[in-house]
């Protein structure tokens, strides 16, 4: 049975003329982590916003081939004209290297997205947010204080909140970019248990720079280099 | 739904930025009609080299434009050395919390009404003038000038004092290392990185003098002569607008307000132009 | 050059710039200094509302005589309706040039408000002197008015709104752009929920300033409407009083001491109400929390 549910094919990307992504062909199976490496600098975060479109926001990009989602049980070109982008952003969520909480507070940062989907009711907004702060693991830490800034948490907290932001949505597909890069070991050990469970519900890309990180986590990695995504093996 | 509001919402804003931008064509528009008679067959041109004796029928504006010529630079003049030496006070020279105090001063100076600087003129710096003089009513080219200096330096202190922060640190980090002082650094390193923030400084005062109205009406006399001295009186072109006050819409006179009011657009417009070309500094930060 | 003659220039530059610093803010204190100094005894009550009792005056019952009352009602509205007007229309060519205008657009777009910025005030009271003219033509009996003289200062402040908006929108680092993007938000929203309320305090500064430019200019409405007696404006149509136009006014036509002291008076005011307004502004940059313009 075909269990994938992110399907790329021939995708080339250019920046400001620079060849990043030569013709990429892969397709992501549901529930896992696929992590991708290679040097810096080489287009591997741009790769990542191919899949939700937040390039397009880039003066200077171009883009060619195809990439489907298979929504509801169907494949939908995700750079179809009929696609909403902000429905599709819903259901491909991103979370940064640096921890980005808007300048609210904890809990007007969580209601945020669904102030922008529409989402209204009170009550279903509080219960979406202690449920995504929850598997976030960070409501217990923030109950106490959720109408305090979001900017006054630590790094990993933050980055924690920044989590709980996007599966408030219910994404089909996560994307990371170095999620821990900017964090010290405790912290990023915390995301990385945190990466493992949301394996269950969503699938997960994840943009790393280290390989033990890779190696404890990830289910298969693909290295970008040279324009190509190349599937690497796991030293474990 | 939500795309179609995104398009209103473009749409809306798209609308007001034309508006906006249409009032600069509409304004130069509205000017060259209600003084189309005076263009018509290049009449525009003579008009500015003629007198002006409206009893002969002769509206020349020639007196007016000397009058502004004379009163900005002459402020320039005035206002140029002051504001280099408070700039470079502000860039290296000043005790940390007395430039900061001055800034601040310099900043708020920018917003001190011209009509105050034109009756403080009227009532300390002509008098001034007349007795030191003995000359005249003590209101002429120089009392202006002094006063229009004092308006434009802020102005041009800020220009200069961006144009001077903006050179690269390395630079001055390079300079301080082998040796210069603080003098040497700014006057051989700073300064001559910052020409362009001296030009433009240079330029934006220039057109606040020529478009300043109320100095020149409140002390520069009014006459309308080419000024001989900088004891004489004189008529700016803004002035000339200001004091026009013809009943008949249809008169030369009033006709020749509008070419005066074409004269300082075409000015101001190209004095835009020019700091564009040099590719401005700090543009706008020249209001706090 | 010797060892010497740099000893020198250095010492000399000091000078300069010492002295130049010096002059300056004497030139200042003397300007300050001597509107004081004439004119503090008349600072009270009376400045304002000559011998009607205040809460009479404000409430429009009797009519002030000798009195500013009239002049900063007058200023009062006008600034009000120029700022009113100039506000939407400025914030929202900012947003359109910093978020929407392509490359070249937002060079023709950028080259009129540019030159806009440069027009001389005097000539921005001409054109709106000729609109009064044109209207005149089409409907009888209208002349110059607080609504011309609004307008044209509204003219007047657009460019200065349309860049404060523009630059401080601008100034927003890229994370932060497609923070909300990345969680679904459409151009609009994020616009409207984020990058608003991001530049509001840079907004709020040039409006400001614009507040600032409406109340002290004179030249562009001396030439749309005001006029040195008028009382207390009563329609958009009417003329007006104004306090920089009072103050022209009586440099020139004072026919006695107790007028010349109420230009005095008027002076001070008038530069209390600019150092007041720039003190807000700096206020606004430095200390204003974004967090106060959230609103969800």
């Amino acid at each position: 049975m075909d269990n994938s549910i992110i399907k790329i094919t021939d995708l080339h990307f250019s920046y400001n003329g620079l060849k990043v992504l030569k013709g990429v062909t892969h397709s992501f199976e549901k529930n896992t982590l696929t992590a991708i490496t290679g040097p810096s600098g080489k287009g591997k975060s741009t790769f990542l916003t191919t899949l939700n479109r937040l390039w397009e926001d880039v003066p200077g990009a171009a883009l060619q081939g195809c990439v489907e989602l298979k929504i509801a049980e169907k494949w939908r070109d995700v750079y179809a004209s009929s696609m909403d982008i902000a429905a599709l952003r819903r259901m491909v969520g991103m979370v940064f290297q640096i921890p980005n909480p808007l300048p609210m507070s904890i809990f007007r940062n969580m209601a945020f997205p669904l102030k922008l989907a529409g989402v209204k009711e009170k009550d279903q907004v509080q219960a979406k947010v202690q449920e995504a702060l929850e598997r976030a693991f960070l409501w217990d830490e923030v109950k106490d204080r959720l109408h305090s800034s979001a900017l006054e948490l630590s790094g990993g907290q933050q980055q924690r909140l920044c989590i709980a932001r996007a599966l408030i949505l219910e994404p089909m597909v996560l994307l990371f970019d170095e999620p821990t890069s900017s964090l010290d070991y405790q912290a990023a050990g915390m995301i990385e248990d945190l990466l493992v469970s949301l394996k269950e519900s969503c699938t997960v890309l994840m943009v790393s720079h280290y390989l033990d990180q890779v190696s404890r986590i990830a289910d298969s990695r693909l290295e970008l280099a040279d324009g190509k995504l190349l599937l690497s093996n796991i030293s474990r | 739904m939500m795309i179609n509001r995104d398009k209103t919402f473009k749409t809306a804003l798209f609308i007001c930025a034309a508006a906006s931008a249409l009032a600069t064509l509409l304004i130069f528009g509205f000017l060259l009609v209600f003084g189309l008679p005076l263009f018509k067959g290049g009449q525009f041109f003579l008009l500015l080299g003629r007198p002006w004796a409206p009893g002969q029928g002769m509206y020349g504006f020639l007196p007016m434009i000397a009058g502004t010529a004379a009163i900005s630079l002459l402020s320039l003049v005035v206002a140029f050395p002051i504001s280099l030496g408070v700039s470079f006070f502000l860039h290296s020279l000043a005790p940390a919390a007395l430039g900061k105090i001055l800034k601040r001063l310099v900043q708020f100076m920018t917003g001190v009404p011209t009509v105050i600087y034109g009756f403080i003129g009227v009532f300390l710096l002509v008098p001034l003038i007349r007795e030191m003089f003995e000359n005249g009513s003590g209101m002429c080219v120089l009392s202006a000038s002094l006063m229009l200096g004092l308006l434009i330096s802020p102005t041009m202190i800020l220009f200069f004092s961006d144009g001077f922060a903006a050179v690269d640190k390395k630079y001055i980090q390079a300079a301080r290392a082998l040796g210069a002082t603080r003098v040497q650094t700014l006057l051989f390193v700073v300064l001559p990185n910052a020409w362009r923030g001296l030009m433009t400084g240079l330029i934006m005062a220039l057109g606040r003098a020529m478009g300043d109205t109320l100095i020149a009406l409140m002390i520069a006399g009014n006459a309308v002569n080419v000024p001989s001295s900088l004891l004489d009186p004189a008529r700016t072109l803004t002035s000339h607008i200001a004091l026009v006050s013809a009943a008949d819409y249809h008169s030369m006179e009033f006709k020749s307000i509008f070419a005066c009011g074409v004269t300082l657009y075409l000015l101001n417009a190209a004095a835009v132009i020019a700091i564009r070309r040099f590719g401005a500094v700090g543009k706008d930060k020249a209001h706090v | 050059m010797s060892e010497k003659a740099l000893k020198w220039t250095d010492r000399a530059v000091v000078v300069f710039a010492w002295s130049s610093a010096i002059i300056l803010i004497c030139a200042l204190f003397l300007l300050i200094g001597s509107l004081l100094k004439n004119g503090w005894q008349t600072l009270g009550l009376d400045l304002i509302f000559g011998n009607a009792p205040p809460l009479d005056a404000i409430l429009l019952k009797r009519r002030v005589f000798g009195g500013l009352f009239p002049a900063i009602a007058g200023t009062l509205l006008l600034v009000v309706l120029s700022v009113s007007l100039a506000v939407p229309i400025g914030v929202c060519a900012g947003v359109y040039m910093s978020e929407y205008a392509s490359a070249g657009l937002r060079r023709i777009l950028g080259l009129c408000f540019d030159i806009l910025a440069g027009v001389p005030s005097i000539v921005v009271g001409l054109f709106g002197f000729s609109g009064a003219i044109i209207l005149h033509r089409i409907f009888d009996g209208f002349r110059p008015c607080l609504a011309v003289s609004a307008a044209s200062l509204a003219i007047l402040v657009l460019p200065y709104l349309v860049r404060t908006t523009q630059t401080s929108m601008q100034g927003i680092s890229p994370g932060l752009r497609i923070t909300a993007l990345a969680l679904g938000a459409s151009k609009m929203q994020n616009i409207v929920y984020v990058l608003l309320p991001r530049s509001m305090s840079g907004i709020l500064s040039g409006i400001v300033l614009a507040i600032g430019r409406c109340a002290e200019d004179t030249a562009v409405i001396m030439l749309t409407g005001v006029v040195a007696t008028a009382g207390v404006p009563g329609s958009l149509f009417g003329q007006y009083e104004a306090l920089p136009f009072y103050i022209y006014y009586i440099s020139s036509q004072y026919t006695d001491q107790a007028e010349l002291m109420t230009g005095y008076g008027a002076s001070i005011i008038l530069l209390c109400v600019c150092l007041a307004l720039f003190l807000i502004a700096l206020g606004v940059r430095k200390g204003l929390s974004h967090q106060v313009f959230y609103r969800i």
